[in-house]
């Protein structure tokens, strides 16, 4: 018997923790091709890579840490700390590629300063870019994205695993089932706000930032759908 | 567990995530994948034909995470069914892993070459078949060592996610890194060597790559030959770091211990990030009172007659 009211709370967690990844991939400064080629500001990669790749680093956190004590709060501290982790690691290592490779100054092309440093941006973009770089706003608004993508992610996986306890003993393959649903269900909500950022995005000082609600809203749709096929299909094969 | 063996096993996968980030950039740079390579897809329409390998299996992240995953559930598979050492085990999966990568770069190096041929784009069988068995040589190493973490993170530290769980993780994480920096030295500095240094690629100038080498023309290996003295090994860095110090933390306040213990990793890897943000300021400071010459500072009402 499936009986989805009993898992409500459950299924809320994980609809929160969707709609946080949506959210938190807006803050991730990402300029893709561009990027890549010193043509626009933030990490030369792709939207969904970057913060499925701090998320997921942060579920791998939560996962240990939820293997060794049974307390919210310090799960959710520890998937966002792993993923805020990776995503400053990247960002650091980036600025070295552009400023010691590449030649680069950090420079926003959207603001004309830096809304946290008050620096003039607009004199160092070079001519025919939109920038390049990593500038201080751009890293702390990357910092907060890795932040909220790594406790969105880890509330699913806790949401998931927590649904499995109540049918089955936890083991190897209740753990792997769970995992790649958390997974599944952060790559659903790492690609909806794709098409708001379009491929480059600088941060939360860019324009493009604002249009986060619409995002935000099919996320939670989505999630909700994700989150009754996770649930069902959990309490079915609970354990396999 | 021991905190010194803690410490010992941490060291070790921090070594092998150095390796595999270098090797996995440098993967990236002999086939050419990712965000640079639409530039070398770019150039033949642009009329400037080139021989640099043309692989771009999908985002690296993905291709990682694929490589990763079959490797794993591979060694998987031969150490629960076939009691296989481990070492053994996980030397036939990256072999296995490899061998699915080749198969996948040659055939989407020859599908997008062949269909450039209306823009006079020829296929250099010779450099295809050069190529590929460097491609499959760094994909084994990348995969090889990103199992060895995996494998020391599931049965040393006790990880519960299961062992092919957690390479298509690494897999998804390393390329996502890989592509963020190392990358970016091949993309924004190799492959546009002859415009001025530091003066970002003008839009102007997309699709116009390097295609001329100091002798002949300009293939994969000269890449890597550029991008391993700084991209590959500053991606191996951050990788190295990544791995290293998201376990550090609570290897160094082990939350099985006690729950302040767990608090206390958490408070640690904050400050790790913080110092990493004034650093970022660091750099973007001294790098623009270093370079020059910037935009003149026109005052609003001369710029706007």
């Amino acid at each position: 018997m499936i009986d989805l009211a009993a898992n409500f709370l459950w299924m809320f967690l994980v609809v929160i923790g969707g709609v946080l990844i949506s959210w938190s991939v807006h803050f991730v400064p990402v300029g893709g091709a561009p990027a890549a080629m010193a043509q626009a500001t933030g990490i030369g990669t792709g939207t969904v890579q970057l913060a499925a790749g701090a998320g997921l680093t942060g579920l791998i956190s939560a996962g240990y840490m939820m293997q060794v004590v049974d307390n919210l709060p310090l799960i959710l501290a520890s998937g966002t700390v792993g993923a805020m982790i990776m995503i400053s690691v990247t960002m650091i290592v980036g600025t070295w590629v552009y400023v010691y490779g590449v030649g680069c100054v950090p420079s926003s092309a959207k603001v004309k300063v830096d809304p946290i440093t008050h620096d003039r941006q607009d004199l160092y973009v070079s001519q025919g870019t939109e920038g390049h770089g990593l500038p201080t706003v751009s890293f702390v608004s990357g910092v907060i994205g890795g932040a909220l993508g790594g406790f969105g992610g880890s509330l699913v996986y806790y949401a998931l695993l927590k649904v499995g306890m109540g049918v089955a003993e936890v083991d190897a393959n209740m753990i792997g089932l769970v995992a790649i649903f958390a997974v599944g269900i952060f790559f659903v909500n790492a690609v909806i706000p794709s098409y708001n950022i379009g491929g480059t995005i600088e941060g939360f000082h860019d324009p493009k930032w604002k249009k986060w609600p619409k995002a935000v809203i099919s996320s939670f749709v989505a999630t909700i759908f994700c989150a009754i096929v996770a649930v069902i299909a959990i309490l079915q094969l609970g354990g396999l | 567990m021991e905190p010194l063996i803690g410490m010992g096993v941490l060291a070790l996968m921090g070594v092998a995530a150095t390796i595999a980030g270098a090797s996995e950039d440098l993967e990236s740079d002999v086939g050419s994948q990712s965000n640079p390579n639409s530039q070398v897809q770019l150039a033949p329409q642009m009329m400037f034909p080139h021989r640099i390998y043309n692989k771009a299996v999908s985002g690296e992240p993905p291709s990682n995470a694929l490589m990763c995953a079959i490797g794993a559930t591979g060694a998987a598979v031969l150490m629960g069914e076939f009691n296989l050492s481990p070492l053994f085990a996980l030397v036939i999966g990256a072999l296995i892993a490899a061998c699915v990568h080749g198969t996948y770069a040659m055939t989407s190096t020859m599908g997008r070459a062949a269909s450039q041929s209306r823009f006079k784009q020829p296929v250099y069988l010779d450099m295809i078949r050069s190529h590929t068995p460097v491609i499959m040589a760094y994909a084994f190493i990348t995969t090889f060592c990103v199992l060895i973490i995996s494998y020391m993170m599931n049965v040393v530290l006790g990880h519960p996610f299961p062992l092919p769980l957690l390479a298509f993780i690494w897999g998804i994480t390393i390329g996502a890194i890989g592509s963020s920096t190392g990358d970016v030295h091949y993309g924004a500095e190799r492959e546009f060597q002859q415009f001025e240094f530091g003066s970002g690629l003008n839009a102007s100038n997309s699709g116009n790559i390097v295609r001329f080498a100091e002798s002949g023309l300009r293939n994969g290996y000269d890449n890597s030959w550029f991008c391993a003295k700084f991209g590959g090994p500053v991606t191996g860095i951050a990788f190295g770091m990544t791995v290293f110090l998201g376990s550090w933390i609570t290897t160094v306040f082990d939350p099985a211990v006690s729950i302040t213990r767990g608090w206390l990793s958490a408070v640690a890897g904050i400050i790790i990030v913080f110092i990493l943000i004034i650093w970022n300021r660091k750099i973007e400071v001294a790098a623009r009172n270093n370079y020059g010459p910037y935009k003149e500072d026109k005052p609003e009402e001369e710029a706007a007659a």
